[in-house]
């Protein structure tokens, strides 16, 4: 029971990642590959701020999310001054320096042994160390961002975006300030997926750099490429399809240190056949030409 | 001095991989994200005809480079050209070469593992003193080899019919149509060159720093900057911001640390980016234009 509660939380933690993905990469444009370095830094400043400051969850969530957004606004300046493949390189130069950051800032970050021992959160005095509480409070959470994500996409403010992303000199000459909607959509993707990232620190109790690598960044650009690119539903049936179907590997025998390998493999073969054969993904309408 | 040595032949190897992305990136206009993944299988392909089989070098060598050009080939035959015939963007075709890149780099580490592989047989040799430096002879090999291959991508771009048509589908895809240029074959040479000279230029590193299933996320990187910084589309431009790249890396790790040398070679990257998008030599473009 506890093994099937650990998938759903799994599924939950990256279902918020990957549907903030999909705001910034689907409903944008912005192809980014470094949506994990915003969760690593979220993971990070959750952990450091319960460790080193005793300070409960429902005070560090925010201020994990506050501190990405705020990076995410420092570094989207001048990302967003290339586009296209442009852009998907300065953002995969981005990732590559947060992971080297990680690994060096040794005093704080604990280099590559990470760090141990992140308490659970506590509600109303209770711990929430069981599975069950922490599956209830990750898809309560993860539902109140997929409805935010939601009521962002469907507003005024979402319908810019997605013109952005169809033409952007065209919605440039209909007096819409571009690069400003295109940063804010930045900016509010590193936060949610901050949010993700503080809710997989204090879930597992123990982070290092290895969960926050490129190839995470890739993994959650194939849930919602595979889920489908502009649509959020879309973002959790690849979340549910990606996190859960590797762990069939458990059940053929494979050996943990071969099923890691496999597991990856299976995921880039979900991207190039996805691009091959449904380039608008399981749920999607939009097509990525 | 020390840096000045070590600076060249890093930068002499970031420009063979940034030539060896280039020659796929002029034509094809979308990042082949898996050329890392090619790039490590040529240094495992090394492995493989070095130490496995145990072959000469001067057998291994040709053997390992020329595998390495199918496996690029092979890719560009087997997925890249059937989504270019659905009129796929240059995004999804990244897209692709993502998923590719972790395909291939997983298949390495599941056949060999994930520690350190090393082509070096024998003892360690030590430096030959050179203006108050050391230099080893691999190393001295290393540079030699870069600059030849470097300048024979060169006068095949220049001088041969096949370079000529390179630069034509990389100029205006179109056009060169209408002139009976095939662009598919010129786009398999690309892959083909492309990808024995990123085999040549991996075996290269791996006799001086040895080899693991990652190194060729990071030697792309570098090789990406070099070509960005240098200028998209200038090929002695790339030289130049391959070498510039290497020196500037070692000179931080010389007064900062070596850890930060990715660090670095972003921070270079993102100067560019922000004040000169086309590189030294190049031309600007859609993409680069502010």
């Amino acid at each position: 029971m506890d093994y099937l509660l650990h998938i759903l939380i799994l599924i939950g933690i990256y279902l918020i990642a990957a549907a903030s993905l999909n705001f910034v990469a689907g409903y944008t444009g912005l192809l980014s590959v470094a949506h994990a370095a915003f969760y690593g830094v979220g993971a990070y400043i959750a952990a450091l701020m319960a460790l080193k400051l005793g300070a409960p969850f429902w005070l560090s969530l925010p201020c994990a999310t506050a501190m990405a957004a705020m990076l995410a606004a420092v570094v989207a300046i001048p990302a967003l001054r290339v586009h296209d493949d442009y852009f998907v390189i300065a953002t995969f130069c981005l990732q590559v320096i947060a992971t080297s950051v990680m690994n060096n800032w040794i005093d704080v970050t604990g280099g590559p042994l990470g760090l141990p021992g992140i308490p659970h959160p506590t509600l109303f005095g209770v711990s929430l160390s069981a599975h069950w509480q922490m599956a209830l409070l990750v898809w309560a959470i993860a539902g109140l961002s997929l409805w935010l994500l939601h009521r962002l996409v469907s507003a005024p403010f979402g319908r810019v975006l997605k013109a952005i992303r169809e033409d952007e000199v065209f919605t440039r000459s209909l007096g819409k300030n571009v690069v400003k909607y295109k940063v804010l959509a930045f900016v509010i993707g590193a936060a949610f997926a901050a949010v993700s990232g503080s809710l997989y620190a204090v879930y597992m109790t123990y982070i290092d750099p290895t969960s926050f690598t490129v190839h995470e960044s890739i993994f959650m650009l194939a849930i919602v490429i595979v889920g489908g690119a502009g649509n959020l539903w879309g973002s959790v049936a690849g979340a549910a399809v990606l996190v859960a179907l590797p762990e069939l590997l458990r059940f053929v025998g494979l050996p943990s240190a071969i099923a890691a390998n496999v597991r990856q493999m299976l995921y880039g073969a979900s991207l190039v056949g996805m691009m091959l054969w449904r380039p608008q993904g399981l749920l999607g309408k939009y097509r990525l030409d | 001095m020390q840096f000045l040595v070590n600076g060249l032949i890093a930068g002499s190897t970031y420009a063979l991989i940034a030539i060896s992305f280039a020659l796929i990136y002029f034509p094809t206009r979308f990042f082949h994200f898996a050329h890392g993944a090619v790039f490590a299988w040529g240094a495992y392909f090394g492995y493989i005809s070095v130490v496995m089989l145990k072959m000469p070098l001067w057998v291994a060598l040709p053997l390992a480079v020329g595998m390495t050009a199918m496996l690029g080939a092979g890719l560009e035959v087997g997925i890249y050209r059937p989504l270019r015939r659905r009129r796929a963007t240059g995004l999804v075709l990244l897209l692709a070469s993502l998923g590719l890149y972790v395909v291939l780099q997983n298949l390495i580490s599941l056949l060999f593992g994930d520690e350190t592989k090393s082509l070096r047989a024998g003892e360690i040799v030590e430096g030959i003193a050179l203006f108050g430096s050391r230099i080893t002879p691999i190393q001295l090999w290393i540079i030699f080899a870069s600059f030849a291959s470097f300048a024979s991508v060169w006068a095949i771009l220049k001088f041969t019919k096949f370079g000529k048509s390179l630069r034509a589908v990389a100029s205006d895809p179109e056009l060169a149509l209408v002139h009976g240029v095939d662009s598919d074959r010129v786009i398999l040479g690309a892959f083909t060159l492309g990808s024995g000279l990123a085999g040549l230029a991996a075996i290269l590193v791996a006799l001086d720093v040895d080899m693991t299933p990652t190194m060729g996320l990071n030697a792309l990187m570098m090789g990406v900057v070099a070509m960005i910084v240098g200028g998209v589309g200038s090929v002695h431009g790339i030289l130049i911001g391959g070498l510039l790249l290497g020196l500037a890396q070692h000179l931080g790790v010389w007064k900062i640390g070596s850890e930060w040398q990715d660090a670095i070679a972003f921070a270079i990257l993102l100067m560019f980016v922000l004040f000169r998008p086309h590189g030294i030599m190049g031309r600007p473009t859609r993409k680069t234009v502010v």
